[in-house]
């Protein structure tokens, strides 16, 4: 079937479709829809506006790899971000260390490609391939099905002597920080700010109980405990009357849940034992 | 509507359910929906149907403050009080008086019945007289009908002739007001003249005959008449020596009622001391055929026929008697109403020997009389007294007697005793009212009267669903169940039992003869092993009036239950007397040759029998290798002729039949695993203590389908990673043999020198496993492998997945600061999670563990549960630990049973349970090791009225649980719920008819087998990469070599083997998140060789384009413009690319995704 260039102005934005195919022998396409990346946002500096490409509907099994070799036909490619979602990019954090890295993603992704130059950008929006492009080829095979799965669990078997050096990296940076935190603290305990209030740490001579939500709500459940335990019960004639009218509401509210459950299950024919 | 077959049936409840599941997905897009741009009639029908919005759920219960304070009048204070004195809520007062309403007779239809009473007496009396003929001459009959009598034998002197009868009198329930629908029986007693009759007529079955050829003549007069819809033969309460006619109305009334029939002689024609139980009325020699010798002194008694006869005699005499005890006593008539229902559920009301309708009035009355009862009680508090009293009172040894005056000749109760196995005499003194009842029946009686005392005093289960709403099968009731078929073997037996005096008593019906005598020799035989045996009461159907009555050798089979006493019942060994005592050869005949001697621990030689018992699975079912080996030496009964029924499911759970069962294997993984346990206590160089060491797979709780065997990887069949000593799986062999991880949580202690962050607490974790694996190597020489996450040990075979626990990581995970610094704990999905696997599930699986401890039927029970949840294709869509407590259900609340002590019933009730539980409206809750108390169970139901919204569908509560359910959260969802529910009852009536008929060979896994039909695509796969293929229902007949050795191969050092990698887990987990927008994806984790996908037609409909739902669609051009849809002939060729290697085709079966 022949996939409809979509134009600019239409229901479906400036999207041009670009079918792919898994293989030669493969008969169905797939359609990738690729757009000039543009946000409002215009800080992020690994996706300049004009150089990037946004690219949506990449299938589960395709690589970084596989994605910058498909682009690199348009223009020479720098770099490619796959991320489950379209937005800002995750990775803008402290580069995760390759042990504790989360779970990869898995299933559709969507991709940003960053050219060299803008033409690269171009050529692929205005791209009419008459063939549908090829991802697994026999030079550059996709590895799917029971060769990923043996990749994935060999990759998962890691060296210990590896992990542990970057746990003691990571232990080290984490002890300093904290001992930061804590000298930051010390030095601030008893330190009147400019209005005069004192802030108390848990690192001072004094040392100030945290405040909880669990603390606040003892603190009520004993005050409530407290008054409780000073009323009478049953002083006053009132009080009597008071209870022994409780008891028949709570005898009547019960009378009636029971009608409404009765109720119910003769409507369900629940009453026909046989 | 009638059944085909169960296949078709089970096709048309999956239609249903397909529709239900597509709907969900319809729901679960919620979304979507505002932006849908309608479109007329291009929608699916499935479409229309939108869930109905929480019909019939129970809300909180709103009354004004006026409704509730409003002053009390007398009349309501009463009402009030009197639910509080007389019953135990006013729930369950409500709850009779409705069940009441429902099977009492209306009073619009008792006028249409006494119309057509009046009709049938009209037309007996104008019957024509016939002449005076022999009784053997039977030609004056006409050809339409046939003597409803088994004349054997058939010479008998006497004269007989037809005359009007002298009264027609309705007796029985009908005139007390206590018959109870759905069969609506009126008993009339036609007198026969008592010139008909003569002077010893009471010898040789000559009554009886007189009684049956009266009853052939008014039958055939009656069937020309048009007013009469049917007109059959049957037998009174299955007693061939007592042909009644049923009749009923003509037209749409036919239903209506049915009139009994039983002709009778005049109460004063017989004397009734004749019938003395010690007399004898059947000469042996004319039932032999042969010329006597003997006098009338040696003839043997006959009390069972005397019995028969008495009854006819009496019957009015029973009417006013029961009538003068139901005057000015409401109660009364309502309580016989209730009784009737609780042994109609019981099966206890019909058949030869049962408790009938009749014996429970009989019984109340009785208990008036001894002033147990009095006239002001309500039918509850007689339903009540009726059961203790049958709790306590053993009518085997003491009987109880209506008789009043004191008589010489009445026979005395130790007459009775002689004579009958229960004893409850009638006013008249002679009739003993339970002589057909065997010692057994009544023993079951007492036992369902006992549990159900238990019942009504327990405030936690609702007693009325239960007691009386419950029906309860043979087949889940009891344990073990066997049946005799071939009972034309029986008279053999008979002969072989040297029951000649008891046959000529029964009128030759070798059947109830022999009966009595099988139970006792059973009983005797199981002693201990058992607590009850009891059987099916015996029952012959009506017949028409032109066919020849049946015969004894036209019954079926005859079905016994047996309840185990697991404490005893898998014993290998019968201990006999010692060798040289006198019992030892008594023991010797009783056994016959299985009795050897044996020489014992203590020096002791004895007499004993040793069973055949290799495991478990098969110890359960050493009380069928007695049964079997009893009636073959004593009764003479083949062993082709007993089917038992007590471990034919045990294939499926099985692997193979060998020496050590899944529960053995079970045993010692946990073995290795308290070795395991021991050694991590004690190790030394860990910077931090260990706290605790808590097991969370299934297996630690014995409920593991398939329990992991000890492997011993074959190196050549693995590729080997660098630098480690893992192996690796290689692509172009088989699938590695499946070594699941076992998960172990090892807590470290607390201390300051954890870090409070949670990527810290993260990166310690994985030190510690690292220094695990080191120590566990150094220490105990132990093959370990660590990572991140866990550890893997490799011990005896077995994988361990040790992770090291934190207390406080869930708290840190749950942490949030305000901005004014108040620090707050919120569940977050991470935190939920870790207390699942580090909290919940080791509570869970000890407790688990400890029931299985108790009751040891546990853990059959739930791998069977599991195995056909797996097998249906639903195992994903539920989680596991929701069938572990639900079959745990079964055991701490087996009411209105005892908790089954056999696998295969605790199956039958699982799957019962699945059908038949409200979960709308309900909580199931499962009170583990009983730390619920009564109180607390109103709390928990509360709470869960007041928020039935915010709940699972599905809600489970246990005592560390009891608010949110936490095993069912997510899954199953509300129709997959439904559709197990209805594969459940499909299932349980499959296997029930299967296994209550015993003459065909039936295919037992049938309900193993999951239907296909409804699917829309089936992805198959190769057999080679399936590791857990020999699992699977139907073994397989090829098999793969995996990659393992032989137990006892010797190796040199040890490597870890390829640890819980299954190619269908993983590509079922790439197809769920790539496609779990479109489909549903259903697989049989035990070994199922295809994956059945089912479309969500939600993501079929056209949508405009967005680039958030953009997932695996393509463009098309629709009338409205471009729209989107799922691509589906890409989808299709992607199930295959993303499996490559593993499947081997996708077959659409359906053209649904077509729009």
């Amino acid at each position: 079937m022949a996939p409809p260039r979509v134009g600019g102005g239409s229901a479906v934005g400036d999207f041009t479709v670009i079918p792919l195919r898994f293989s030669n022998r493969s008969r169905a396409s797939r359609h990738l829809f690729v757009k000039l990346h543009r946000v409002r946002d215009t800080a992020d500096r690994s996706r300049p506006q004009d150089r990037t490409l946004f690219v949506l509907n990449l299938p589960p099994y395709i690589s970084q790899e596989c994605v910058h070799r498909l682009f690199s036909q348009c223009g020479s490619v720098t770099s490619v971000e796959l991320q489950e979602k379209p937005g800002p990019s995750d990775k803008s954090e402290t580069q995760k260390s390759k042990f504790f890295s989360g779970r990869s993603v898995q299933g559709f992704r969507v991709a940003y490609v960053v050219f060299k130059s803008s033409a690269g950008v171009k050529a692929a929006v205005s791209s009419k391939p008459r063939e549908p492009w090829v991802l697994s080829t026999s030079e550059r095979p996709v590895k799917t099905g029971l060769q990923k799965w043996i990749q994935d669990y060999s990759s998962r078997i890691i060296d210990a002597g590896e992990l542990q050096t970057e746990i003691d990296q990571f232990m080290k940076q984490h002890d300093q920080k904290v001992a930061e935190m804590e000298a930051l603290e010390e030095a601030e305990d008893g330190v009147p700010d400019e209005d005069g209030w004192v802030k108390v740490t848990r690192k001072g001579r004094r040392p100030g109980i945290p405040r909880t939500e669990a603390g606040n709500l003892r603190l009520i459940q004993r005050e409530k405990r407290k008054r409780a335990q000073k009323e009478l019960l049953n002083f006053y004639s009132w009080q009597h009357r008071e209870t022994k009218r409780e008891h028949i509401a709570q005898l009547r509210k019960k009378f009636e849940e029971d009608k409404q459950k009765i109720a119910l299950l003769r409507a369900e024919r629940k009453f026909k034992p046989f | 509507m009638k059944r085909k077959s169960p296949e078709t049936d089970l096709h048309v409840a999956e239609q249903q359910d397909l529709e239900k599941i597509q709907d969900a997905g319809n729901n679960s897009d919620d979304g979507e929906k505002d932006e849908e741009i309608e479109k007329p009639g291009k929608r699916r029908n499935v479409m229309k149907k939108k869930q109905t919005t929480d019909a019939g759920v129970i809300g909180a219960v709103k009354l004004s403050k006026r409704e509730l304070y409003k002053p009390p009048t007398n009349e309501e204070l009463n009402q009030l009080k009197e639910t509080e004195n007389l019953f135990h809520s006013t729930l369950l007062r409500m709850q009779i008086e409705e069940l009441l309403k429902e099977v009492k007779l209306k009073e619009k239809k008792r006028k249409a019945i006494d119309t057509f009473l009046h009709e049938v007496k009209n037309f007996l009396s104008n019957i024509p007289e016939t002449k005076q003929v022999d009784v053997t001459d039977q030609s004056w009959l006409s050809k339409g009908v046939k003597v409803p009598f088994l004349q054997m034998p058939y010479n008998i002197k006497g004269k007989f002739h037809f005359l009007p009868p002298a009264s027609v009198k309705v007796i029985g329930s009908y005139l007390l007001g206590t018959c109870i629908k759905p069969e609506i029986n009126v008993d009339v007693a036609v007198t026969m003249p008592a010139e008909i009759l003569q002077a010893k007529d009471n010898l040789n079955q000559r009554y009886l005959r007189k009684r049956a050829l009266y009853l052939a003549h008014i039958a055939y007069h009656l069937s020309k008449n048009k007013l009469f819809g049917c007109v059959k033969f049957g037998y009174f309460s299955s007693n061939h020596l007592k042909p009644i006619l049923y009749l009923s109305p003509q037209g749409k009334d036919e239903k209506l009622v049915t009139v009994r029939l039983h002709p009778c002689a005049p109460a004063s024609f017989f004397k009734l001391s004749r019938f003395h139980p010690s007399k004898n009325n059947v000469r042996v020699s004319w039932f032999l055929e042969q010329e006597s010798a003997q006098g009338e002194n040696d003839e043997p008694p006959t009390p069972h026929y005397n019995n028969t006869i008495l009854i006819d005699l009496v019957m009015e005499k029973h009417l006013h008697f029961l009538f003068n005890a139901a005057t000015d006593f409401p109660g009364m008539k309502d309580g016989i109403g209730i009784l009737k229902v609780w042994l109609h559920q019981r099966e206890l009301s019909r058949g030869y020997g049962c408790f009938s309708g009749f014996l429970a009035s009989m019984l109340v009355a009785y208990l008036l009389s001894k002033r147990k009862l009095n006239k002001m009680m309500s039918g509850y508090q007689v339903l009540r007294n009726v059961l203790q009293f049958l709790a306590v009172t053993d009518l085997t040894q003491n009987g109880i007697s209506l008789f009043q005056d004191t008589d010489d000749s009445v026979p005395s109760l130790q007459d009775f005793h002689e004579a009958f196995e229960v004893v409850f005499v009638d006013p008249s003194g002679f009739v003993n009212l339970c002589a057909e009842m065997t010692t057994s029946k009544y023993k079951q009686i007492q036992y369902e009267a006992q549990k159900s005392m238990e019942i009504l005093d327990n405030k936690t289960v609702d007693g009325f669903e239960v007691l009386l709403m419950t029906r309860k099968p043979l087949l889940q009731t009891f344990d073990h169940v066997f049946h005799l078929k071939n009972l034309v073997k029986l008279q053999e037996g008979c002969k072989k039992m040297k029951l000649l005096n008891d046959l000529i008593d029964h009128g030759g019906n070798y059947i109830v003869t022999i009966l009595p005598h099988l139970l006792s020799l059973l009983t005797r035989g199981l002693g201990q092993r058992i607590h009850l045996l009891t059987h099916s009461l015996l029952q012959t159907s009506e017949w028409p009036i032109n066919a020849d009555p049946p015969k004894h050798k036209d019954s079926r089979c005859l079905s016994f239950g047996v309840l185990l006493n697991p404490a005893f019942s898998a014993n290998v060994l019968e201990k006999g007397p010692l060798a040289d005592s006198p019992e030892a050869a008594e023991f010797r005949d009783f056994w016959g040759e299985n009795s050897e001697l044996r020489r014992f621990q203590d020096g002791s030689i004895c007499e004993a029998v040793l069973w055949q018992g290799d495991n478990m699975c098969d110890c359960r079912l050493i009380p069928g290798q007695i049964i079997k080996h009893l009636l073959q030496l004593h009764v003479d009964l083949p062993k082709s002729s007993l089917c038992y029924v007590g471990g034919l499911l045990d294939s499926v759970i099985e692997v193979e039949k060998g020496h050590a069962g899944s529960e053995e294997k079970t045993i010692s993984v946990v073995q290795s695993y308290d070795d395991l346990s021991r050694k991590l206590w004690n190790l030394s160089g860990l910077p931090l203590n260990v706290t605790s060491v808590q097991g969370i797979h299934p297996v630690f709780r014995f409920t593991e389908v398939f329990p992991p065997v000890p492997v011993k990887p074959d190196f050549s069949f693995y590729m080997k990673a660098k630098n480690t000593k893992c192996l690796l799986p290689s692509s172009d062999k088989p699938c590695s043999v499946y070594v699941p991880a076992l998960k172990v949580i090892c807590h470290m202690e607390g201390s300051g020198k954890w870090p409070q962050n949670k990527d810290a607490i993260q990166h310690v974790k994985a030190a510690f496993h690292i220094r695990l694996a080191d120590l566990l190597h150094q220490q105990h020489q132990l093959t370990s492998q660590p990572s991140t996450t866990h550890v893997d040990v490799y011990k005896d075979g077995y994988v361990f997945r040790v992770q090291v626990g934190y207390h406080r990581e869930p708290l840190i995970l749950k942490e949030i600061q305000t901005p004014d610094g108040m620090l707050k704990y919120r569940d977050t999905e991470e935190s939920l999670q870790l207390e699942l696997e580090t909290i919940h599930l080791p509570y869970l699986t000890s407790t688990l563990h400890g029931l299985q401890q108790q009751h040891s039927a546990y853990s059959g029970t739930c791998r069977l549960a599991k195995r056909w949840v797996s097998a249906q294709l639903l195992s994903n869509h539920i989680g596991e630990e929701s069938i572990d407590l639900l079959a745990a259900y079964l055991f701490t609340q087996p009411a209105p049973y005892s908790p089954p002590a056999s696998p295969q019933t605790g199956f039958l009730r699982f799957l019962n349970l699945l059908s038949t539980f409200d979960w709308k409206n309900n909580p199931l809750i499962v009170n583990l090791n009983g730390d619920i108390k009564e109180t607390e169970y109103a709390e928990i139901k509360n709470d869960f009225v007041a928020t039935r919204t915010q709940h699972p569908v599905m809600f489970i509560a246990t005592p560390n649980d009891r608010k949110s359910s936490i095993w069912t959260k997510g899954r199953p969802s509300a129709p997959i719920l439904h559709r197990l529910a209805e594969l459940a009852s499909q299932s349980l009536r499959t296997l029930e008819r299967q296994l209550m008929d015993p003459l065909d060979n039936h295919d037992l896994k049938m309900v193993f087998r999951p239907p296909l039909d409804i699917y829309d695509v089936i992805i198959h796969l190769n057999p080679r990469h399936i590791p857990r293929y020999s699992e699977a229902v139907d073994r397989p007949k090829v098999t793969y070599n995996r990659g393992t050795l032989r137990d006892d191969a010797a190796v040199k050092f040890l490597k870890m083997p390829v640890v819980d990698h299954d190619p269908v887990q993983c590509y079922l987990r790439e197809l769920r998140s790539s496609f779990g927008e479109f489909a549903l994806f259903f697989y049989d984790t035990h070994g199922g060789s295809l994956i059945a996908v089912l479309w969500k037609p939600q993501a079929f409909t056209p949508q405009p384009f967005k680039t958030s739902h953009i997932n695996a669609k393509m463009l098309e051009t629709k009338e409205n413009g471009l729209q989107i849809i799922p691509n589906v002939e890409a989808i299709m060729e992607d199930f295959e690319i993303l499996g490559a290697g593993l499947v081997k085709s996708v077959k659409a079966l359906t053209e649904k995704w077509k729009i």
